[in-house]
């Protein structure tokens, strides 16, 4: 199986870089809802994508969750 | 034989020239032996005849020699000239050496003190002088002055560096197995897959390396920055302003930091705490390798192989010591009055040589040691002729680092200032050089600023005239340069003083990494990741430090190199044997990450003409020629360029800042050259 995003060989529907990306986004939302007090999933996923310090896999992610 | 001559082999031709020039008082006479230059003169009523290697002229191979052949673990040492493509210079340097020999009955190995040099001497010594390696004596200098010559030749030592010598084989031994065994492993594995042959190289300190790059590399790519907070306030006292910044440097939640501020505007502060203090700031200690190549990297941006390079010359002319040294101290034996006599009649240096000379010389000592050089120092000589740029550069931060070694320590002025509002503390610090001591002869290169705080005292008051918020984001990890991936290896102890440059200089050029960003490519994420799964241990730091420690007792003498290398054969069998099982799937992965590896090397940017395809570069089917298309061709666009038909090319992380055109640099000469692969940049019509 590939990689949805990068097309690297796949364990599940994605390859090891983007699930750890996957996982880093999923650790972090708690983290960004507590700072703001309040956070909607996809204006989460917006930001992160927006924000030059994101990494690369994990911006790809964020898009590929954005839907 | 009896009668004959001392035949005296230097590492390199400039350095066999300065020894003639020393031992016969400048009046040697060069003559040519097989095409190279040998000199030959008397001293003491001996004559002597001083030659030159040029690097390694034997090197370790196996007797196949095919590159597609492996295990291979029968290895020898061998003429140069048999292993390398470009070994004419070195066969008729080992011819010259053993026709030299046939008339010598003395022998003295002046190549560099330490594991490389002596491996030089030792191998001309053995195999181009019939078995000298033994009876042979030894020349130990740090420097290439007169003075330091004369006295090495006057104290020739017997077998000084055999541990040295034996240590080097075991290392080039232990190199060649692991690195040729696994890389052509590696190298079949992806030719299975059905391209044609590439070369995948993977070595016993590389593969630890990359593995460094590879782990902050994930960490760069997977990063999520959290948001927090800062606050800082601008407060007034008699019509003076100061600004401070909140206590807790991290305020986590929006609603604190908005908190803060609300509960500080309107009030008033108050200097709760007001520290001064003056701190003694000792002397920088004098400089080994790595901290030559770490500063030379902070101050002029050169990459640790640049300044090892013009280190190296810098000794050749006789300027500064042996640069290749772990030491940080500086021995009394170097003469320290008499370098810093010399160094007061060059210009820009004599004013804080002169003052220095005043008082009692005691330089700074650092903690590390090397038994076979100090700290890279300046010799006092002159340079003869002008120095480019770069060597000044690197001149001028060995003799400055050198003074400011003896120079006292500075002395700074600390204050910090705590203003309380309720129960929020802000707070202001800065600090001055009072007393510049060390800083005056290293100069520039002290990097200390001076912060003024205005004078304030416990209890003064002061009006809180803002209170600014300020959203933050955490920083991803920063990545390796090639100062900071330098310094990391010597941390873990993998790879030597003299070839840690040379190995991330490896890494840029097989494209595990790119550039100066030091980013990893896809192949060298797919190699790294190969390992990780199927052969671990070729991206260990344990198995590669253990070698490290187990070479360091070889080089103190306490043998046991055989048993490395068997111990070495033990441990690449076994990587082997797991590659082996997993030959298909490893041949897969690092065969696609080839393919992407090579497409992506072709592709120079996107096309500033349609802006839809990407420009690459193509070779002409016809000429044989290389020239830059547009992918979109087929769509109808016809951006092209010439391209220079010589030369590696490489493209430049950013386009040309004049016309959007990619840059390519162009490697095969002595420097690479920028060019902007547009022929009608306008930047190239400018005069």
């Amino acid at each position: 199986m590939k990689c949805l995003v990068c097309g690297r060989e796949a364990v599940k529907d994605l390859c090891r870089y983007h699930t750890e990306a996957k996982e880093r986004i999923r650790e972090a939302y708690p983290l960004w809802v507590k700072a703001y007090g309040n956070m909607d999933w996809k204006d989460f996923l917006d930001n992160v994508k927006r924000n030059p310090q994101t990494g690369q896999w994990t911006k790809e992610i964020a898009e590929l969750l954005r839907g | 034989m009896n009668g004959g001559y001392t035949l005296v082999i230097c590492e390199k031709p400039d350095a066999a020239e300065r020894v003639s020039d020393a031992l016969s008082g400048g009046r040697s006479r060069s003559e040519q032996v097989e095409g190279t230059t040998v000199f030959r003169f008397n001293r003491k009523g001996e004559e002597f005849v001083v030659c030159a290697a040029q690097g390694h002229l034997y090197g370790v191979s196996d007797p196949a020699g095919e590159r597609t052949v492996y295990p291979v673990f029968d290895v020898e040492w061998y003429s140069s000239d048999l292993v390398d493509e470009d070994g004419a210079d070195a066969a008729r340097r080992t011819s010259a050496i053993r026709k030299l020999a046939s008339g010598a009955s003395k022998f003295v190995n002046a190549c560099d003190f330490d594991v490389e040099g002596e491996t030089i001497g030792y191998n001309l010594l053995r195999y181009a002088c019939g078995g000298k390696e033994k009876s042979a004596l030894r020349a130990t200098f740090s420097t290439l002055t007169e003075e330091d010559l004369v006295k090495a030749f006057d104290d020739l030592k017997s077998q000084a560096g055999l541990g040295l010598a034996r240590a080097g084989r075991a290392r080039h031994a232990i190199d060649f197995v692991w690195g040729v065994n696994l890389s052509r492993a590696l190298s079949q594995s992806a030719l299975g897959s059905g391209h044609r042959y590439r070369t995948v190289s993977v070595g016993r300190v590389q593969g630890p390396t990359l593995g460094f790059l590879v782990e902050r590399e994930r960490e760069i790519r997977t990063f999520v920055p959290v948001p927090y907070w800062k606050a800082s306030g601008t407060f007034e006292k008699d019509g003076e302003k100061l600004t401070a910044v909140y206590a807790r440097d991290r305020i986590e939640t929006r609603q604190s930091a908005d908190k803060i501020r609300e509960e500080c505007m309107g009030r008033e502060a108050v200097a709760a705490a007001v520290r001064r203090s003056t701190v003694q700031v000792g002397p920088p200690v004098a400089f080994n390798i790595g901290d030559l190549q770490k500063e030379a990297y902070r101050t002029f941006g050169y990459t640790p192989s640049r300044t090892l390079q013009i280190a190296e010359k810098l000794y050749l002319r006789a300027l500064v010591s042996y640069p290749r040294t772990g030491s940080q101290r500086l021995p009394p034996s170097i003469n320290y009055r008499s370098i810093i006599q010399g160094l007061s009649r060059i210009p820009g240096y004599s004013a804080s040589a002169t003052e220095l000379l005043k008082g009692n010389l005691k330089p700074v000592q650092g903690a590390k040691f090397d038994a076979a050089h100090p700290a890279v120092h300046p010799t006092g000589e002159r340079p003869k002729r002008p120095l480019e740029a770069s060597e000044s550069a690197v001149f001028d931060l060995v003799v400055r680092r050198f003074l400011a070694a003896f120079g006292p320590s500075a002395r700074r002025e600390l204050a910090e200032v705590t203003l309380a509002v309720g129960e929020h503390e802000f707070r202001l610090a800065g600090g001055r050089t009072v007393f510049p001591g060390w800083m005056r002869y290293y100069g520039r290169y002290a990097g200390y600023r001076d912060v003024e705080v205005s004078p304030v005292s416990e209890g003064d008051r002061f009006k809180v005239v803002s209170v600014t918020v300020e959203e933050k984001f955490e920083q991803k990890p920063p990545r390796y340069n090639q100062s900071s991936l330098l310094e990391k290896m010597e941390r873990e102890g993998i790879g030597t003083k003299a070839t840690r440059a040379d190995i991330i200089a490896t890494l840029v050029e097989r494209r595990y990494v790119s550039g100066e960003r030091m980013e990893v490519t896809d192949l060298g994420l797919s190699v790294v990741e190969t390992m990780t799964e199927y052969v671990p241990s070729i991206i260990s730091t344990e198995l590669t430090r253990e070698i490290e420690g187990k070479l360091e007792s070889v080089e103190e003498g306490s043998g046991g190199e055989a048993e490395l290398l068997r111990g070495t054969v033990r441990s690449v069998v076994r990587q082997l044997t797991a590659l082996s099982a997993n030959e298909e799937t490893v041949g897969r992965e690092i065969d696609s990450a080839l393919t992407a590896s090579v497409a992506k090397s072709f592709v120079l940017g996107k096309c500033p003409v349609c802006k839809t395809g990407n420009l690459r570069i193509i070779r002409s089917k016809a000429t044989k020629k290389r020239f830059v298309g547009c992918s979109n061709y087929p769509g109808g666009c016809r951006a092209s360029a010439p391209l220079p038909q010589k030369g590696t090319l490489r493209t430049a992380s950013k386009p040309c800042e004049c016309c959007s055109w990619p840059v390519v640099y162009v490697m095969g000469g002595r420097r690479p050259w920028r060019l902007c692969v547009n022929p009608n940049c306008p930047e190239k019509r400018k005069p």
